[in-house]
């Protein structure tokens, strides 16, 4: 391949990667700036979107505790497309009731507290999953159809998917931009980041644009679970190993920055990618970077956070 | 106001008594909290393992009960970062991790001396620590939460590729993913065989030297942590905890307290680490991991944030639960979602966790009793 | 020499000048009183003083020393206190930790490794805590826990903090703010009592045009970020600008 094939690759790599990145980031980035929730649970919401997906789409041989209930095999099989529409709409309403019964109860309870709780939630939701399910990792098939390579110029070969995938999270980040950018709720959104208590003030009811923040949120951890459930593992301990990198995306875009958090997840997404395919080639020797794929986005994260605390675009603090 | 108080003659004796009694007051307290320590580690195993009816309901082991001491001696420091001083920390894996490979390394490659394990441990938790905090205090808050989970997160990934071998060498540093195993020890000061059993009282089994070894360092961790409770450090931490900003205008440097809070953590974490690696001979990579960073959180919050005994509590139960119940039958594997909903319960019903229970009961009893109205 | 001097300061936030050009002096021992309408930057003053805020341009003088590049806490050190709004206590502590934590600043506050000494051995700084609760009245309260207390306690609290501090110069932001009459001539009464016991150096920001007039040696005031008129109580009761500046709200 072509150095200029090399780049193609790592770029259209650090996208796809970055995508999923993204789609977590910006729910966990409405909701902390928004409605200034610490939201440890958010990978728990992956977590469902990916299992309930994985239910919607396929009929899979079940473990765990199902399996010595009696079910051998579970699901509907519907089908990808139906996953990518069911799942949204169901995670929706998790994150609704997540919104009503835990965080609106610990809205004014100081940020350690908020951290407690949805840690600990995201731990029994993880344990739920794995007594259900077993701890095995579960592989998330996709349909032919999709799974087949296609022929990108500079590349060669790449799996038509991992396009899908890039595509999908640019739909919806622009879905979400028009929403936060042109509709009354995303004036309330906006409004909210910048200064919450002046919107009560004003007398407009914020308790439901909250509902809606949090419900929409959750929708995109909830697709980021569909859509990357055949990448990557569908496991009990994925959302927590979510959840911090989409964290780190969060803040190093800037809290409440919708294109902060997209920027963020791009960024790391390519780093990663990059630190996976490059090698430092010399006279003397070679060296892969790869086994610092994974060490390169908190680097990353921790330079530019000790640089520029607020983030790449983010402008008041958040918090204490 | 009174006008009487002020006469400067009778104020300053009132205050001078009043100053002599509370002094030995709290003087008495500061032995008495070391005398019920000292018993209650002599007593633990005996309870623990051997009692009548107590030990059967219990089914303790003796690597149990030494498993419970470190990790009450990792919690009781990470409660003065976070009880006492409010800052929560989700990266004390890294501190516990190092400490543990660092004291692994030691025995492997200089010398297998117990006690030199547990203070080159130590001492390079601590350098670590200063760097830490010095990075992730910056910022209060999420920030510094989030902050400590990427640095440890950082040191994990290092851990399992990386830093597997020393660079350039072939020399297992963490060994990665299989975990250290070289761990070699030397009996303790040259003299005691950890795994014999140390002189009895009253002809009960108190435990081996191994045990006696961990609960001198759980005294001391108990006895410090109580002595700088009670230092201006104390004060200044629950402060801090209170309302940062205004001891910052009492002309406080809340920033270098912050750290010293956070370094003192570390060291406590240090030796608990340390400690698990004489305890186990092995150095998991988990160690390093956020789960451990969990644990140590849950434990603490679990047995009552913000005092000196809860957190021994909460990781008794805690070990008890991932080790004993675990085992039951029926409700064996259950048992992380049992200490998940546990944990849950106490954030939103019983902040001050099982330490504060009493007094919890105590208030929602006298809160039932008073529905019925005044008469 | 003046014990504080504010030497044409300057703070912009973005494009609004919230400071414009002030210069000011305080005197030592005397009470100085900051007025002006609401938004007139009475508040940023005084934070630019604390160190809260950094100036944009010009400088302030502390006993003839610049204090711009200072963090708050040496501010503290050198001495200035301040009093919050809002009782800024500490919720969960002791009454008596309350006062401490202050004393401990003023008798210990540079930072050293103290960690394993009792603080029980500094008896400096509870006889301290214990003479300015004594000052405001909340002696035998020194149990109680600061978050059970009654507002005009809270109140007294807060100022007791500040005092312990050992403050040579005292900032009060409005420290009647939501308080009864009764409350209100109380601590005003206290303060006055502080001044001539302690001989403090008071700079208060206030909106009780009453207690103004009848506390203040000199008064300043503000609008706009600009001083518009200082001077003795009843030159700036007749100055037709400062009037004006009221715009018919409050009867001087």
């Amino acid at each position: 391949m072509s150095l200029l094939g090399q780049v193609a690759s790592i770029v259209l790599n650090g996208l796809q990667q970055g995508a999923i990145y993204v789609l977590v980031a910006m729910g966990l980035s409405i909701i902390l700036g928004t409605l200034k929730f610490v939201n440890f649970a958010h990978g728990a919401l992956y977590l469902i979107g990916t299992y309930v997906g994985m239910l919607v789409a396929l009929e899979i041989r079940v473990g765990g505790k199902l399996q010595e209930w009696g079910y051998t095999t579970l699901g509907l099989g519907w089908g990808f497309i139906a996953a990518l529409v069911i799942v949204p709409i169901f995670v929706f309403v998790v994150g609704i009731l997540m919104e009503r019964f835990i965080a609106r109860p610990f809205y004014d309870r100081p940020d350690t507290d908020q951290i407690l709780l949805t840690f600990g939630l995201a731990i029994v939701v993880q344990e739920v999953f794995r007594i259900m399910f077993g701890g095995q990792s579960y592989s998330f098939e996709l349909p032919q159809s999709v799974s087949v390579p296609v022929t990108v110029p500079l590349i060669g070969s790449y799996p038509l998917w991992r396009l899908i995938l890039i595509g999908i999270t640019a739909a919806l980040v622009v879905t979400v931009y028009l929403l936060i950018e042109y509709t009354d709720f995303g004036l309330v959104v906006r409004a909210g980041t910048a200064d919450a208590e002046m919107v009560r003030l004003l007398g407009i009811k914020i308790s439901r644009p909250y509902i809606l923040v949090f419900g929409i949120g959750a929708a995109l951890a909830g697709v980021a679970g569909v859509v990357g459930g055949p990448l990557y593992a569908v496991n009990p301990s994925i959302g927590m190993e979510v959840l911090v990198p989409a964290f780190l995306v969060v803040v190093i875009g800037g809290v409440g920055s919708l294109t902060g958090a997209v920027l963020g997840g791009v960024l790391l997404g390519l780093t990663q990618a990059f630190l996976t395919q490059f090698t430092l080639v010399t006279p003397w020797f070679s060296y892969s970077l790869s086994p610092w794929s994974q060490v390169g986005i908190y680097v990353l994260a921790a330079v530019i956070l000790l640089t520029r605390p607020e983030g790449l675009l983010g402008s008041a603090e958040v918090g204490s | 106001m009174s006008d009487d108080a002020r006469t400067d003659g009778g104020t300053t004796v009132k205050n001078t008594t009043a100053l002599r009694e509370r002094y030995d007051a709290l003087k008495g307290e500061e032995s008495t909290v070391a005398v019920v320590s000292i018993i209650g580690l002599l007593a633990f195993p005996w309870l623990f393992i051997e009692a009548p009816v107590v030990s059967g309901f219990l089914k303790g082991y003796e690597s149990l009960a030494s498993l419970i001491l470190i990790w009450a001696i990792f919690a009781i420091g990470f409660d003065l970062l976070l009880g006492y001083t409010g800052l929560l920390s989700f990266g004390h894996a890294a501190f516990w991790g190092t400490a543990a490979y660092a004291s692994a390394n030691v025995s492997a490659y200089l010398t297998g001396s117990p006690l030199v394990m547990v203070l080159l441990g130590t001492v390079i938790a601590v350098g670590l620590a200063w760097l830490l905090g010095y990075l992730t205090l910056r910022r209060g808050g999420i920030y510094f939460s989030i902050l400590t989970l990427a640095f440890a997160q950082m040191m994990f990934y290092m851990s399992s590729s990386v830093l597997a071998t020393y660079p350039g060498s072939k020399t297992p540093l963490t060994n990665g993913e299989n975990g250290f195993t070289g761990v070699s020890l030397d009996p303790l000061l040259g003299m005691f065989e950890l795994n014999r059993e140390m002189p009895s009282i009253l002809g009960e089994f108190v435990g081996t030297w191994h045990y006696g070894f961990i609960a001198v360092f759980t005294f001391l961790a108990i006895v410090i942590a109580y002595r700088i409770l009670n230092s201006p450090y104390g004060l200044v931490f629950k402060a801090i905890r209170e309302n940062e900003q205004r001891t910052e205008f009492v002309g406080l440097n809340v920033w270098r307290y912050k750290l010293m809070s956070f370094i003192i953590s570390g060291t406590f974490a240090g030796v608990a680490g340390s400690l698990f690696t004489i305890h186990s001979q092995y150095v998991p990579l988990s160690s390093l991991y956020w789960t451990s960073s969990g644990e140590v959180v849950i434990m603490t919050v679990l047995g009552g944030a913000g005092s000196l005994f809860g957190p021994i509590f909460g990781a008794a139960v805690y070990l008890w639960v991932e080790n004993i119940v675990s085992g039951m039958p029926n409700i064996g594997a259950f048992w992380h979602l049992i200490l998940g909903l546990v944990f849950v319960v106490v954030i939103v019903l019983v902040p001050d966790g099982i330490w504060g229970l009493p007094d919890a009961v105590r208030r929602a009893w006298g809160y039932i009793s008073n529905l019925g109205g005044d008469r | 020499m003046p014990l504080l001097e504010l030497d044409d300061v300057v703070k912009e936030f973005g494009g609004l000048v919230a400071t414009d050009h002030v210069s000011l002096d305080v005197n030592e021992g005397e009470h100085l009183s900051i007025i002006g309408p609401n938004g007139a930057g009475k508040s940023t003053l005084i934070n630019l003083v604390t160190r809260m805020l950094d100036v944009t341009d010009g400088d302030i003088r502390f006993k003839g020393d610049s204090i711009v590049a200072l963090e708050p806490h040496e501010v503290v050190q050198r001495g200035i206190g301040k009093s919050f709004q809002t009782a800024s206590i500490f919720p969960e502590l002791t009454v008596e930790e309350n006062a401490e934590i202050a004393a401990l600043a003023a008798e210990h506050g540079e930072f050293r490794f103290n960690f394993l000494k009792h603080l029980r051995d500094y008896t400096e700084v509870s006889d301290l805590a214990h003479r300015t609760l004594d000052a405001v009245g909340l002696l035998e309260k020194v149990d109680r826990r600061a978050a059970d207390l009654p507002y005009g306690d809270k109140r007294r609290l807060e100022i007791s903090i500040a005092l312990a501090s050992e403050p040579d110069l005292l900032l009060m932001d409005e420290p009647t703010a939501g308080m009864s009459p009764e409350e209100t001539q109380s601590t005003v009464d206290l303060i006055e009592e502080l001044k001539e016991e302690l001989g403090l150096t008071i700079v208060l920001v206030e909106h009780d045009m009453e207690i103004v007039f009848s506390v203040s040696d000199r008064i300043a005031v503000l609008n706009r970020g600009e001083i518009i008129a200082e001077g003795t109580p009843d030159e700036v009761q007749g100055d037709p600008d400062v009037q004006e500046a009221y715009l018919g709200g409050v009867e001087l």
